[in-house]
């Protein structure tokens, strides 16, 4: 009880840090903190399959592509409200999550990996070729609208109101992926991760399951992607490429898919150190495969995973030391 | 009519595609039949065997001794990566592998990019390889000839190996039933660990000769590798004999694909896939396992 309200008092605190973060950093640091949030997301729906559900992807951008493309499609061709779009790219990157997941979640393990992987790149290919919807490698650009809420007009294009926009955004999404653990098929998640076999002998349908979490982790994948297309105010195959979809494993992975806010610190983690080193340091990119791998060898819950084991080794420790 | 006197060419330019990859395809195959193990850094091990090849011409101008050192430079690759880093995360299971040797696939990228260059860099064709050649009607290049004539080879000596000699049969049978070989007293680790190595150095050939052909660039890892899981699907998972029949399907898919639907060709292959996948899971010379 004591940890859980100790919780409570952390995530206010957060939330209350994230409020008024505008009034303490330059634009330029916050919209460095806009993009944390919108991959935060992004790798929370990754994890969805990687860390609870023990599935690992290599085509996690299709639907953060696709959600992408359909938010900005909507929102410059339909004129649609901006929110709008972007539940709607959500839905599109669920749809795609559907289409898709009735054949991968069949597999699992190497086969899942594969492919997800092909299938991102069949996504990737008409994205590039059909010129006439997507604009190809030339991408679509639009404006970020203003939002008209009743004769209320706010303007979405600053900095500010734009950064308040992707936390409300963030903070529901963030949300709903918690409460989604708690639920009866946030368990079994974690059950079908841990023996499929079993979960079905019980008498769960597994495929359904599996096939309903594939879907909502697309459905958050095209969320984070309309908020990145809206954010870039621009959307291009970059979107869908295969280095995006190897970006969420890294960030995910880096940041341990074995606890729920993992995935959140390897995204934040990895943007902050792009942003400082990449300046003075152009092969960063061999150091983040080398921390990759290590963490692969010797830490295979990421960084979170390896602070826990270190946090429980001390109080282990401490607790052996003060009871002999 | 024109598309008629085409077509032998455009076959030949998919045979020469689909053969190259199934030089590259083959070790990755194997290795997956053996022990499940998906090495996603196969890709960018042809690719250091390109960039290998590029220096040894630099340094030496020498085509022919490349075409031994680079394989056996990224050979030994291979046989360091399952023995001092594959060998780690086995108990973790098959997607920790596949983790691990992207994690490889990345960095190695990344080197080439920084030792090399972010350029494609142009190789040269030996002088005896470089003209083409007439044969009844058509004119055809030479160093195409010659990939065809080297994959087909070596390929050909594989099977051989394969089905013919005692090693040959002990990997075989390790690809089907690993535990029962290894129960017979064989150590399947080191067979895993060899064929690591001869996988690797069939790829680093691959690089080699397809270098100056498909322009050695540090995306070609990239490109391939995404073409390698899909001769792995659509030919069944760990089947050799599949891999050389969708191998064969791919190239000819991309070079008549381009020919007929210019739009759609790059997506064909990930088509075929689809369907082999909605009406076959198993791959065209899978077993239902």
């Amino acid at each position: 009880m004591r940890g859980s309200r100790f919780g409570w008092i952390r995530i206010a605190l957060v939330i209350l840090v994230l409020l008024v973060l505008p009034k303490l950093i330059s634009e330029y640091r916050l919209n460095l903190v806009i993009t944390m949030m919108i991959y935060s997301i992004f790798a929370l729906s990754y994890n969805l399959l990687f860390g609870q559900g023990g599935l690992l992807s290599f085509g996690h951008a299709a639907y953060f592509g696709f959600g992408a493309y359909a938010t900005v499609i909507l929102v410059k061709q339909l004129a649609m409200p901006l929110p709008l779009g972007i539940l709607l790219g959500g839905l599109a990157g669920a749809f795609l999550g559907l289409a898709f997941g009735v054949f991968v979640v069949r597999m699992r393990g190497v086969p899942f990996a594969l492919l997800t992987l092909a299938f991102n790149q069949l996504i990737y290919v008409t994205a590039e070729k059909w010129r006439a919807v997507t604009g190809g490698e030339d991408g679509i650009a639009f404006i970020r609208p203003n939002l008209n809420l009743g004769g209320w007009e706010i303007d979405l294009w600053g900095t500010l109101n734009w950064y308040y926009f992707v936390l409300l955004v963030t903070l529901i999404c963030v949300g709903c992926l918690w409460y989604l653990t708690l639920t009866p098929l946030g368990r079994l998640n974690l059950c079908m991760r841990e023996n499929e076999d079993r979960a079905r002998f019980i008498g769960y349908n597994t495929y359904a399951s599996r096939l309903i979490i594939y879907i909502l982790s697309g459905f958050f994948a095209g969320v984070a992607g309309g908020l990145a297309a809206a954010f870039q105010e621009f959307v291009t195959t970059t979107f869908i490429n295969l280095d995006k979809a190897t970006d969420v494993l890294m960030m995910t992975f880096i940041g341990g898919g074995g606890t729920f806010f993992g995935p959140v610190i390897g995204s934040c983690a990895l943007i902050l150190i792009n942003d400082l080193l990449s300046t003075w340091m152009e092969r960063w990119a061999i150091v983040q495969g080398l921390l990759f791998i290590l963490l692969v060898l010797y830490a295979p819950n990421g960084l979170s995973g390896l602070y826990r084991s270190i946090r429980e080794r001390w109080a282990k420790q401490k607790t052996g030391a003060t009871q002999p | 009519m024109e598309l008629l006197s085409v077509i032998p060419i455009q076959f030949l330019h998919g045979l020469v595609y689909g053969m190259l990859l199934f030089l590259v395809a083959s070790g990755l195959t194997l290795i997956f039949g053996m022990m499940g193990v998906l090495n996603f850094a196969h890709g960018a091990l042809y690719m250091l065997g390109a960039y290998f090849s590029y220096s040894i011409l630099r340094w030496t101008g020498q085509f022919w001794l490349s075409m031994i050192v680079a394989p056996v430079l990224v050979g030994a690759m291979g046989i360091l990566i399952e023995r001092f880093l594959l060998r780690k995360v086995h108990r973790f299971g098959h997607a920790h592998e596949l983790l691990l040797t992207f994690g490889l696939a990345y960095i190695i990228e990344e080197l080439v990019k920084w030792i090399w260059g972010n350029q494609p860099l142009h190789v040269e064709i030996p002088a005896m390889l470089s003209g083409s050649i007439q044969f009844l009607d058509i004119t055809y290049p030479t160093y195409r000839l010659f990939i065809l004539l080297i994959s087909v080879a070596v390929f050909t000596v594989l099977f051989l190996i394969l089905y013919k000699t005692r090693a040959g049969i002990i990997v075989t049978a390790a690809v089907t039933r690993s535990e029962m070989v290894n129960a017979l007293g064989i150590n399947v680790p080191l067979v895993f660990m060899l064929l690591f190595g001869v996988g690797g150095a069939l790829a680093g050939l691959a690089g080699v000769i397809g270098g100056p052909y498909l322009i050695t660039n540090p995306g070609m890892a990239a490109t391939i590798i995404i073409d390698l899981f899909v001769v792995i699907v659509v030919g069944g998972m760990g089947s050799l004999q599949g891999a050389l029949l969708a191998s064969f399907l791919i190239g000819e898919l991309q070079s008549f694909g381009i020919l007929l639907v210019p739009q759609m060709a790059v997506a064909l292959e990930f088509l075929l896939m689809a369907v082999v996948l909605i009406v076959k899971p198993e791959g065209l010379l899978g077993d239902k396992a």
